[in-house]
């Protein structure tokens, strides 16, 4: 029996994506940030379960901590993803033998962009027992996780294409990483801020503007309160948007901004 | 192409490359017009100056993905790939990571890689840069045989003018960005303005009678002795770009029966025509 290898050309996003996620996870960083993701998780887990014991949180809050934690890490971990996807090849040196082929710069990014959100994909998927666990016997289980796999993967593709954006325009990977993750902490600020502060119309208006504390609020809907997913839907509006505007830009940014040097100006 | 640090010759690869925008002017690569970057890089194979690898990959699979970036299936690739690391001396190195290669084997990689789409313009950027004369060697007879049996135009940048005189059929010396002298070996080598000079070297008993002939030469500007090898005699040329004094000067030499037993003229080589261009700017 001959083997017959199609003629049609590969999709040099698709090849470029392969070899991301086998450099990810078979070279043992994905992992890594995986098995450091689960003992975080079963810390909190734990610890929730022991003051749901205690009658200190209700299992439904339990529950809702656990997958805000799950969504926020894990969305972080997709973010620093994309913070090293195009400076962390630059610093490599491996940037220049990528330009040189004829994949063009928006393919190479969109491949990059979705090993990354591979990370969340993982965190996802550690998350799913621990959430049983803790939501097991009040049925709410499925409503949980389907929320957290909507609200986490819009938040993931806006930090993913945030990190990426970062990325392009940075100097070296280290500005990257951190100019990132300083990003992600502004925006987790508001959920630290005094209840006070969080009501009014002003207060709503900004939480509602924050993907991420638009995204939690609305988990904590779902969960907490057992509404109906399409009954808070209008706080999903940020997230979505965040999510299509970043990825519109990365891609855009990749096509017209990659270079050898982060510095655009050259 | 050659040139001293800084003289522009890896930003005129880049810019050749379609790495970096030209910041006014055109070029073509292979009949490829530069408006046109995606054409010119399915055609050319580039080994960067400083080109990094990823540690983890093996040989075979870092070509086999950049095979698969030219747009090769799955079983091209990976026949390319073979074919490649043997071609460039690596088989041994297929399995192992790449991160375990000298920088030798790295560098014979890199040119492996940019061989994956059969190029019709091969861009070497400083190809034997930080290896040991075994390893500079094994590129430059790689680099040889692939122009040799490919058939490609390959361009080669270089601090290696011995090599150079020995490899290429066209020189390019660049300074501060702008060509200097651009030809065959022969001609740029012409073209520099290096002093000319030139030893010889008769009986020990014969340098006075000798002395004698070539002062009276009007060709010959400076005799004298050169210290510690007796019989040897350094001379200064008039005019440089005059080389029938010096036909003269031996012609005299014989016809007043001195034997000549060393003759060489010096300031003829691409070394000192580079050191000439690129000092006097």
């Amino acid at each position: 029996m001959v083997a017959v290898e199609s003629t049609a050309r590969p999709r040099a996003w698709a090849v470029v994506t392969g070899q991301e996620l086998r450099d990810l996870w078979l070279g043992g960083r994905g992992l890594l940030l995986s098995l450091a993701f689960s003992g975080l998780l079963s810390v909190l887990s734990y610890l929730v379960a022991t003051n749901q014991a205690l009658n200190f949180l209700e299992q439904r809050e339990s529950v809702n901590l656990t997958l805000q934690v799950a969504i926020a890490v894990g969305a972080m971990l997709a973010l620093l993803g994309g913070a090293d996807a195009i400076s962390g090849e630059r610093e490599r040196g491996s940037l220049e033998s990528l330009l040189l082929t004829p994949v063009s710069r928006l393919e190479l990014t969109a491949g990059k962009l979705l090993a990354a959100l591979s990370l969340w994909i993982a965190a996802l998927v550690v998350t799913i027992p621990y959430v049983w666990f803790l939501g097991r016997g009040i049925g709410i289980v499925g409503d949980a996780l389907a929320t957290g796999a909507l609200v986490g993967t819009l938040l993931a593709i806006f930090l993913v294409s945030l990190g990426v954006l970062v990325s392009i325009f940075a100097g070296s990977n280290r500005v990257s990483l951190s100019v990132s993750l300083f990003v992600l902490l502004a925006l987790f600020a508001p959920t630290q801020f005094p209840t006070s502060a969080q009501q009014g119309w002003a207060g709503d208006l900004f939480l509602r503007a924050n993907p991420l504390t638009a995204g939690e609020h609305y988990v904590g809907k779902i969960v907490v309160d057992g509404h109906h997913w399409s009954q808070d839907v209008s706080w999903l509006v940020s997230p979505a948007i965040a999510a299509a505007l970043f990825a519109v830009l990365a891609a855009v940014a990749g096509a017209r901004f990659m270079q050898l040097s982060g510095d655009v100006s050259r | 192409m050659l040139g001293p640090n800084g003289a522009g010759k890896t930003s005129a690869i880049r810019v050749l490359t379609t790495i970096l925008a030209p910041t006014r002017g055109t070029f073509a690569v292979a009949g490829i017009p530069s408006t046109r970057p995606a054409d010119i890089r399915q055609r050319i194979g580039v080994l960067p100056e400083s080109a990094g690898y990823p540690e983890r990959l093996t040989g075979e699979e870092y070509l086999r993905y950049h095979a698969r970036l030219f747009g090769l299936g799955k079983q091209s690739a990976r026949a390319v790939a073979v074919r490649l690391l043997a071609e460039a001396g690596l088989p041994a190195g297929a399995r192992a990571p790449i991160g375990t290669y000298s920088r030798g084997m790295r560098q014979r990689l890199g040119i492996a890689r940019a061989l994956v789409n059969e190029p019709q313009v091969l861009f070497l950027d400083e190809p034997t840069l930080g290896l040991d004369p075994s390893g500079q060697r094994q590129v430059l007879t790689l680099v040889r045989r692939i122009a040799r049996e490919r058939g490609a135009t390959v361009l080669l940048s270089t601090h290696l003018l011995a090599e150079v005189e020995e490899t290429c059929s066209r020189v390019l010396i660049l300074n501060r960005g702008r060509v200097a002298a651009e030809g065959t070996v022969a001609d740029v080598s012409r073209q520099a303005a290096a002093p000319r000079s030139a030893r010889l070297r008769v009986e020990a008993d014969s340098v006075p009678k000798a002395f004698r002939i070539l002062t009276a030469e009007r060709g010959i500007r400076v005799v004298e002795p050169t210290d510690g090898q007796p019989g040897t005699l350094a001379l200064t040329l008039a005019d440089k770009q005059d080389s029938t004094s010096m036909n003269a000067a031996l012609c005299a030499l014989a016809e007043g029966g001195v034997s000549v037993l060393f003759f060489e003229l010096e300031g003829a080589r691409l070394s000192d025509a580079f050191l000439a261009m690129t000092e006097a700017a």
